[in-house]
Parts: C-alpha cells; structure tokens; sequence
C-alpha cells in the first residue's frame, strides 16, 4: 500500500497560479453563489462556464477522474432528486414558494398500507433542480482539481502566507511527511496479522462484528504512532521549533495572472452580492419559455 | 505525562495533531476505496473511531487539527477534491472530543470510557450538523434534505464505529501509557 | 570558570515518576575535539544523562536536578532552548522519528528555519552540511524513500546546520546494517577531528572502539563504573552487558577463571523430505519493475536452524514472504509440506509456518496475552479445547504464564517478543521464521531473548528443538549465525549466493564484504581457532581455546 499523490507537474495556466490564488478564488465562488443566494440561471450558467473552463485548462487526464466524476454525478442526483421529492411545492423555503403549475403527481406509499404522501411534481420543481445541479456541478467543477494540480510541499507554506500561524502550517508538512509512513505501517500490520490467519476479505458477520474485527488492523498502527510522537517531540525541540518566528524556505509571490484570476473571484463574488441585494436580481424565477414547454 | 491543559498549543500539539491527521487521512482513503458495506448511503468509517480517539488523549487542538487536514488529506488521497465545510466538520469532531481530556485519568475505567464516547458523540453529532447545514447553504438544498441525505446517514456511520472502536483504543492507549516515564 | 565546551559536575536525576534515581553524582569535563564513548545496557542511566546534556531535562521531563551540566561554562537549565540547539545537536536513535520534512532540503533546513534565519543564509548552511557528509546527491530526494543509512546521514545534517560545538549521539548504529554502521562511525571520527567535541552512546563497543574514542564512560545502575582510556582493557566493563570485542571477552573469562559451557550444537536430524522447497522462483511486483528475485533455489529441511545474511534491501524480506504465502513467485514454484503456495491461502499456510515480524509493535493488539495468542489459532479455527491447551502451552514455552491476563502493549520490548514467539507456537506452525529477532533490543537482553531461544538449558530441549521442526533467521548480524545458527546464507544480487554451514559458508570474508557483511572479532577469532574447536563457538566457550 503506498500512498500515491494525485498531483502531477503540468505545464498548464493553472498550475502555474499561485496555490492561493486557487483556493481564493474557490471561496468566492462558493460564498459569492451562496450567501446571496443567486438561483437566477442567467448568472449560474455563466459561472457554470467559468468553471468548466478553468476544470478543461487544467487538462486532468480522464482516467484519472472518471470514478470521482462517476461517483458525485450520483450523489448530485440523488441529493438534488431528494431535494425535490422532501421539499413540497418547489425547492427549499421561501426561494421557491412559487404557486407554479402541476404536471404529474409521484404517489410516495409504504408499500401495501395508505400512509405516505402524494408528491406533485411542478414546473418550478424541475426547473429549480436543474438550476441546482448546475450549481453544484459549478462548485464541484472548482473543487474536484485542487489535488490534482497542488504540490503537497506547498501546502504549509500557502497556509502559513495566507495568515495561518507557523504552529498550524508547520502541522500540514507534517502531517504530509507522515503519510507515507503510516501507509507503509499499515501494510506490514496488515502482513503480519495475515501470517496469523486473519482475512479481512472473508469476515464473516454482521456490520458489527465486521468493524470490531478491525482491530487488529488499527490498533497496532495507532498505538505505535502514539510511541513515536513523543520521540518526534523531542527531535523537533531539540531544533529549536517553536521558539522564534520561522523562516519558510519557499516565498510564495503573485503573479500577474494571479491578480487576473483573483480579480475575477473578487468581481464574481462582489458583483453577485450587489446585484441581488443593490438590485433585487438573481433570486429565483421561473422563465417564461420554461413553463411554456409544459403548456 | 505532562499536566494537562486543554487549550495549550505547542509542539507537542503540532506533533499529534500531524500524526492524528496522517492516521485519519491514510484510513479514510482505504475505506473510501474498499468501502465496508452497509444499508443505503450511510458510511461507516473506521477513521473517525481514530480522530475521536486522538481528541480525547490530546485534546481540542489535536482533534480539530487532525480532523480537518485529515480530511482534506483523505479527499485528496481518493481524488475527490477539496470540500472545505466537511473537513471542517470532522475539525469540530476532534475539538468537541478533546474537550473532555483534561477529565480523562485511567483510559481503562468505565466510567471514563462512557464520558469521552459521550463527548465523541456530542462532537459527531456536532461537527456532522455544521457540514450538513453549509451543504444546505452551499447547495441550496432543503433542511429535510440536508437532514436526510447528509445529517442522519454520517452520523449513525459514525456513531457505530466510534461506539465500536473507540473503547478498544482508550484500553489499548492506556497498556501504551503505562510504559512511557514522562 | 572552566571554558571546556561541557561540564558535568555531580549531576543526580530523578524522574517524578520514579522512586530511584536514573542517575547519581555525575561528573566528567570534555575538551574540545574529544570523542567519549558512553556504553552500558538498557536501563543504566545513559539516555537520562543525554537528557540532562541536551536540555530535555529539566525542560520536557520532570524531576528532581541537582548538580550542574556546563555549556561552555553556562548551566543548560539557564539557557534557552534555541541557545541549547545551537550548542548541543543531538542525533536521536532511530533516524526514521527524527526526520521531520518531506524532502531532503526541507529536512536539513528544518532547524534554521526555526531560528528565523534568512533565506540566503539557511540555504547556504544546507549546502555545506550537505557537502559535508557527501551527500549532496540526496538534496532533492524524498526523505520516505531512504535506506535507513541515508536517513541517518540527512539527520546528522540536519543538526549540522545549527552549527553545534558538541554532538550528542543517542544510539545512531541502532537501525543501520553494520556497512553502514562503520560508514557512520567514520565520518563521526572525522567530526571531531574538525574539532567537534563528540558525546557517542553506544552498547555496541567492539564497533564503537573502531574509530578509537578517546575515553570510554562505562555507566551500571545509573553511576559511573568506568571513566578513562581504552587502551587496556578496563576491568569494570561486564562483557554480558555491552558487545564487546571477542578477544576481551577470552581474555576476561580467563582471569574470572569462568568455566564457560560448552553448548551442544543442535543435532541436525537425517535429511528426510524438504519442509518448504523453492524451485527456480524470480519475482517482480510488476512487470514494469525490476527483479526482487531471480532462479532462487532453497530447501528447508528439519532440523535447520538457518541464519540469512545480506545487505539491507537485498530482497530477504521478499525471500520470506514466499515462503508464508505474502507473496507469490512470479515464476518458478514455492512448496510448503509438499503444496504450491500459490494453491494455498496465507492463513492455510500459516498451520505450517510461523512468521514472526520484526517489530512486536505491528502486530500486538489484544487487551490480554491470553486473547493475542488465540488470535492465530480462532483464525485458524481451531477448535476451542484445543486452542485453550495450546495457549497455555505456549505461554509456559516462553515463560510468560504469569503475564497471562496482562496486556501485551504494557509488557517491556523483551517479553513483547516472547510474547510474538509464544503467538506463532499456539497456532501450532512447524516451521518458525523469524525477521531480525534481535532489532530493537540492546546486547544484554538480545543475548538474553536468543540464549532462551536456541539453547537448551538443565537437559531440557532449546524453546526451538522441542516446538520447531526447522527455524529460519534474517539478520545482518553475523555474530548471531556464528553464534546460534547450523546453517547459513548469503543472500545478495536477488540470489542466494552462498548456504552451507557457518564455518564453510564464513570463512570467504571477501564474498562477505562483497555483500556488506562486515566480518566481526568473533567470526576472526573462531575462525582462527577453527582447526583447535571443530565448529563455532560462543566467545565465552572459546576461552578454552585461546591460548
């Protein structure tokens, strides 16, 4: 088992942009979407773009990602599907407490008694979970490459310049460093509990007694990490860590194009709040030509 | 060992914080590539029995650091992305849990065991709200939604597997401290 | 006031949670330049006056101090820790624990960067610690993927760069096969020839000696035993306590007039069928990969007691692994009582073999010794009269029936690894493999641990000849297939390259440094006496005759 890092080195746009650029312009996206709660697709489309956009430049191979990808178009589904089945007439709350017209009616029974509900699917349904896939797919598009195109060594460093303190960066490279060694641990426990006829494959029993024969596993690695601590504590006093202000080799600094790509984080985020509060524009509506495809 | 304080913060904090982080990151990944099987989309992750456990031995501190980078570790490990409320989720976790070290004396009495797997349960149940209640927020979902399909099916995994695992850790840990002269 | 560069004056340590003293009424001075050699076993107070030298006490552990320990002529409890690491760099005993940084550069630049110096400057004091120890090759190189001499050479210039005047050395040859051993003790020698004053805790003395420490500090039950040279053999030095060289060894049990026992070798049994055949096995853990293995042939009969020599990373681990079932050969065949592994699962395998991991701590779990060693036999599904019976056997096997109910994580290191031993003989496996049974102990308790193993004692059989058809040893100590083994094997270039018995197989000390298999004073000694005793011999047996 050894721990493999999705990051690659690329020589793309992207991967040239300074780490916090990345994670800058990540947050005003989710925040500049969801504080205000922008619902109008004429801004979530665009975004929608932008996304896409900067997810193809990063140029992740498919492969890499096809299960990742597989696995939360389900989940969006699933949560966006039962998103529209729980909330009643539209979509959450007052967003979408919208009189709109009935097309079909889901009957939700447990089977063979009458409790249960009836369903109604509306126009504003449907169209709110588009709205709302594209949202998540939005954020998920932004999300999704971050460890495919950030060098773990520079993790600490983002932290520590973004405001973090020495203490809480320096636990990030640490944290990356022992990584690979637990991994390792884990595999040798797993060999040698093996050696003694344990199969994780074959375990027999409910959940329950599954977990509890986990132990074997688990125990060893945790109680010997436990051991070493104390003895990295002494190694990292002994060179004196903690005891003035560090130096951080590397100096992260921004670039042009990482004043670009925060402009436009800080235009996303400043321009959705103004427009749907400075002008009233962005909630959520039911366009015209939506409801007419159903009349 | 030293004298507790639950919210010093110096190296030895840094030092468990990055191990507990490390633990949580590897098994979540092995877990999210080997899933254990279970009833619907609820997921047991054996991982979190481990961040639990490293609140209580080292505090607040060491549980919100080791969850949160753990999580993001383990996210990063399987490719999933950078999901930035559920690491801090499993942050509030740790520090809920490491609330209760400074009441821990004997990692083998009962009574122990049952307070600190009250304070896991608290912080499960607390950090697994907060990130349920951004994925409203963020997603735009309805609180029954976040309820239904976030809140309930973490934290009934969880619970099982820190109700599970925890004790057997808290044991383990105290034959470990018995050995040690700090 | 004395400018030597350390100063202990009758330094007394207790731990709070302790009712003895660690250690008592230390005193020693150290000139610059000079090279101490500290050596004692486990227990003797050595780790605590590292502690009190390098300011961990009374800092990071708590107790009661009185006494002084001079850097320079200042007390260490007056100082601050970053003056302290600028002073004293100390090199822990496992590198692996040491090392805090993902690469190479950032390891090195760990300790500079927590002083706050400039970038220019932190980068300019990695590169010549680096060229230094000749190592600049690794700068760029990921600290996990490291042999452990590599780990240990980035470590020592990660202390380096704080630019120390003394070096306190923990141990350093604990986790390095004995090549690179020697490699360390080099360059530590060169150290002080620059002028740094060397502090060298070490219980391997006969190695340690090599690089002629100026004075030896023999420390038992926390007090000083011995301070002076090493030019004659100092009489206070107990030869079962530290690994001394085997010449010093004769010549103490001549003037003790100790009639040593001769052991009784173990009987090699008639060679009936092989208990685990390899035929033609080459191995690769992809085919992109190269060879861990390649045409290797063994047979393992009952009655071998086989010692498997090689330089780290050689592939004896992998040689193993075949045989319990891990890993299967890529081509070629690995019978186990007759049946190809590859038709076999582990756990069915392991009915038939035991093996016993390196560290005790990768496998130990249970909250009794009882429930760890029915672990094996309910995987195993034995039924449950049976593995109650076995259970109590073994534990008797080993001597550890008083411990029964006890918890394994709470047993010291030693019975942790009886514990491991009595693990295997409950799941009642034929034939026991063993992975470095010696790592992680110091000399008395090894010798202690092997002695119990292999030797029979009051008539009765040898914890191995009565339980065990047949016992397989790694190592890269050769003293211990001097010492134990009937039969050895050199294992190099993914292939066995030499097996017969220790004296044919040792007496070829160029095919042994060809394999960084560093000959040792026992092995030049018995092999000297080789025409007088017949077979290898234990240095204390050997008294008999050295003339």
């Amino acid at each position: 088992m050894l721990v493999a890092w999705k990051y690659r080195p690329r020589n793309t746009f992207i991967q040239r942009l300074d780490p916090r650029t990345r994670l800058i312009f990540l947050f005003c996206v989710i925040f500049g979407v969801s504080i205000p709660e922008i619902w109008d697709y004429r801004i979530v489309l665009p975004l929608f773009l932008v996304s896409l956009t900067l997810y193809l430049m990063a140029r992740i191979a498919w492969k890499d990602v096809k299960r990742v990808w597989t696995y939360i178009l389900i989940l969006v589904v699933f949560i966006v599907g039962l998103n529209a089945l729980l909330s009643a007439r539209g979509g959450p709350s007052s967003v979408t407490n919208i009189v709109s017209p009935v097309i079909f009616t889901v009957p939700l029974k447990i089977p063979f008694t009458q409790l249960g509900w009836d369903i109604p699917v509306t126009v504003s349904k449907i169209w709110f979970s588009f709205n709302q896939m594209f949202r998540m797919l939005t954020m998920t598009l932004l999300a999704i490459p971050i460890p495919y195109t950030i060098d773990p060594n520079i993790y600490g460093t983002a932290f520590r310049q973004m405001g973090a303190s020495d203490k809480v960066s320096f636990t990030m490279d640490l944290a990356f460093r022992f990584l690979p060694t637990f991994a390792r641990d884990f595999s040798i426990t797993m060999d040698a509990q093996r050696a003694r006829g344990y199969e994780l494959e074959s375990m027999e029993g409910g959940i329950f007694s599954r977990i509890r024969r986990l132990a074997p596993l688990i125990i060893p690695v945790v109680m010997q990490s436990t051991v070493t601590g104390e003895e990295v504590i002494d190694a990292m006093d002994l060179r004196a860590f903690g005891t003035n202000r560090r130096t951080w080799l590397k100096d992260l600094k921004y670039a042009p194009r990482d004043y670009l790509i925060l402009g436009l984080g800080i235009f996303i985020f400043v321009g959705c709040c103004v427009l749907r509060w400075g002008f009233g524009v962005g909630g959520y509506f039911v366009p015209d030509f939506f409801t007419n495809l159903f009349l | 060992m030293n004298d507790k304080s639950t919210w010093e913060f110096g190296t030895r904090q840094v030092v468990y914080g990055a191990i507990g982080a490390a633990l949580y990151g590897v098994l979540s990944w092995v877990t999210n590539i080997f899933p254990l099987p279970a009833a619907g989309n609820i997921t047991f992750r054996p991982a979190v029995a481990v961040l639990i456990f490293f609140g209580v031995a080292y505090g607040p501190w060491v549980g919100l650091l080791a969850g949160f980078i753990g999580n993001t570790l383990g996210d990063a490990l399987s490719g999933w992305g950078f999901y930035w409320h559920w690491s801090l989720g499993s942050g509030i976790m740790g520090l809920v849990a490491g609330l209760v070290m400074t009441q821990i004396s004997d990692f083998r009495a009962k009574d122990q065991i049952i307070k600190a797997a009250i304070y896991g349960l608290v912080g499960i149940i607390a950090g697994m709200l907060f990130a349920s209640l951004m994925e409203k927020v963020v997603g735009g979902i309805d609180i029954k939604t976040a309820l239904i399909g976030y809140f309930v099916p973490a934290t009934i995994g969880n619970v099982v597997v820190v109700g599970i695992l925890l004790p057997v850790l808290m044991i383990a840990f105290a034959a470990v401290a018995s050995r040690r002269g700090r | 006031m004395s400018t030597h560069p350390l100063v202990i004056e009758n330094l007394t340590f207790k731990y709070r949670t302790r009712p003895e003293n660690a250690i008592e009424n230390i005193s020693l001075e150290l000139k610059q330049g000079e090279l101490l050699l500290i050596a004692g076993a486990s227990g003797c107070g050595k780790s605590t006056l590292a502690r009190c030298i390098n300011g961990l006490i009374p800092r990071s552990y708590r107790g009661e101090r009185r006494g002084k320990v001079l850097l320079h002529g200042k007390d260490v409890a007056d100082l601050q820790i970053a003056e302290v690491a600028q002073t004293v760099g100390s090199l822990l005993q496992d590198p692996e624990r040491q090392i805090v940084a993902s690469n190479v550069f950032n390891e090195v630049a760990f300790g500079p960067e927590n002083l706050g110096l400039p970038r220019g400057e932190i980068v300019e004091r990695v590169d010549q610690a680096l060229k230094r120890l000749n190592i600049e090759y690794l700068r760029d190189r990921e600290t996990f993927n490291l042999s452990g001499g590599e780990k240990q050479k980035v470590a020592l210039a990660g202390v380096l760069t704080m630019n120390p005047s003394i070096l306190l050395l923990d141990e350093p040859l604990a986790s390095l096969d004995p090549a690179s051993a020697h490699e360390a003790l080099e360059v530590f020698r060169s150290l002080a020839d620059e002028g740094k004053t060397i502090v060298l805790i070490e219980h391997r003395v006969e190695d340690a000696i090599a690089i002629k420490p100026d004075r030896l500090l023999y420390m038992e039950g926390g007090k000083i035993q011995y301070l002076g040279a090493i030019d004659n053999l100092p009489k206070e030095i107990d030869y079962t306590q530290v690994k001394l060289p085997a010449t010093w060894v004769v010549q103490r049990v001549k003037e003790l007039n100790q009639a040593a026992e001769t052991p009784t070798p173990l009987a090699v049994e008639e060679r009936g069928e092989p208990l685990v055949v390899f035929e033609d096995v080459d191995f690769r853990y992809d085919e992109e990969l190269p060879f861990v293995l390649k045409d290797v042939n063994l047979k393992i009969y009952a009655g071998d007691l086989i010692a498997v020599l090689g330089p780290n990373g050689a592939g004896k681990s992998t040689l193993v692994k075949h045989a319990i079932g891990l890993l299967k050969p890529t081509s070629g065949r690995v019978l186990v009582e007759g049946k190809d592994t590859r038709k076999m699962s582990v756990a069915q395998i392991a009915r038939a073999l035991g093996y016993v991991f390196q560290s005790p701590t990768h496998m130990l779990y249970a909250p009794t010794v009882r429930e760890e060693l029915e672990f094996g036999p309910k995987n195993l599904k034995y039924d449950s009269a049976e593995i109650s019976k076995f259970v109590n056997e073994s534990l008797s096997s080993v001597n550890l029936e008083e411990f029964v109910e006890y918890p394994p994580l709470a047993l010291s290191f030693g019975q942790q690894k009886r514990t491991t031993i009595a693990a295997v003989l409950a799941m009642r496996s034929k034939i026991l493999v063993m992975d470095e049974p010696t790592a992680g102990q110091d000399f008395a308790n090894y010798t202690h641990f092997m002695n119990a193993l292999c030797q029979p004692s009051d008539g009765a059989q040898s914890i191995l000849s009565a339980n065990f058809a047949a016992t397989l040893f790694i190592t890269h100590d050769v003293d211990l297939a001097v010492t134990y083994a009937n039969r050895a094997l050199v294992f190099g270039d993914k292939r066995i390259i030499a097996d017969g018995k220790p004296q044919d197989v040792l007496k070829d000390t160029e095919l042994l440094l060809k394999y960084r298999i560093r000959p040792t004073s026992l092995l030049k000694l018995n092999l000297d006496l080789l025409p007088k005793t017949g077979k290898f011999l234990p240095a204390e047996a050997l008294a008999a005759y050295a003339s």
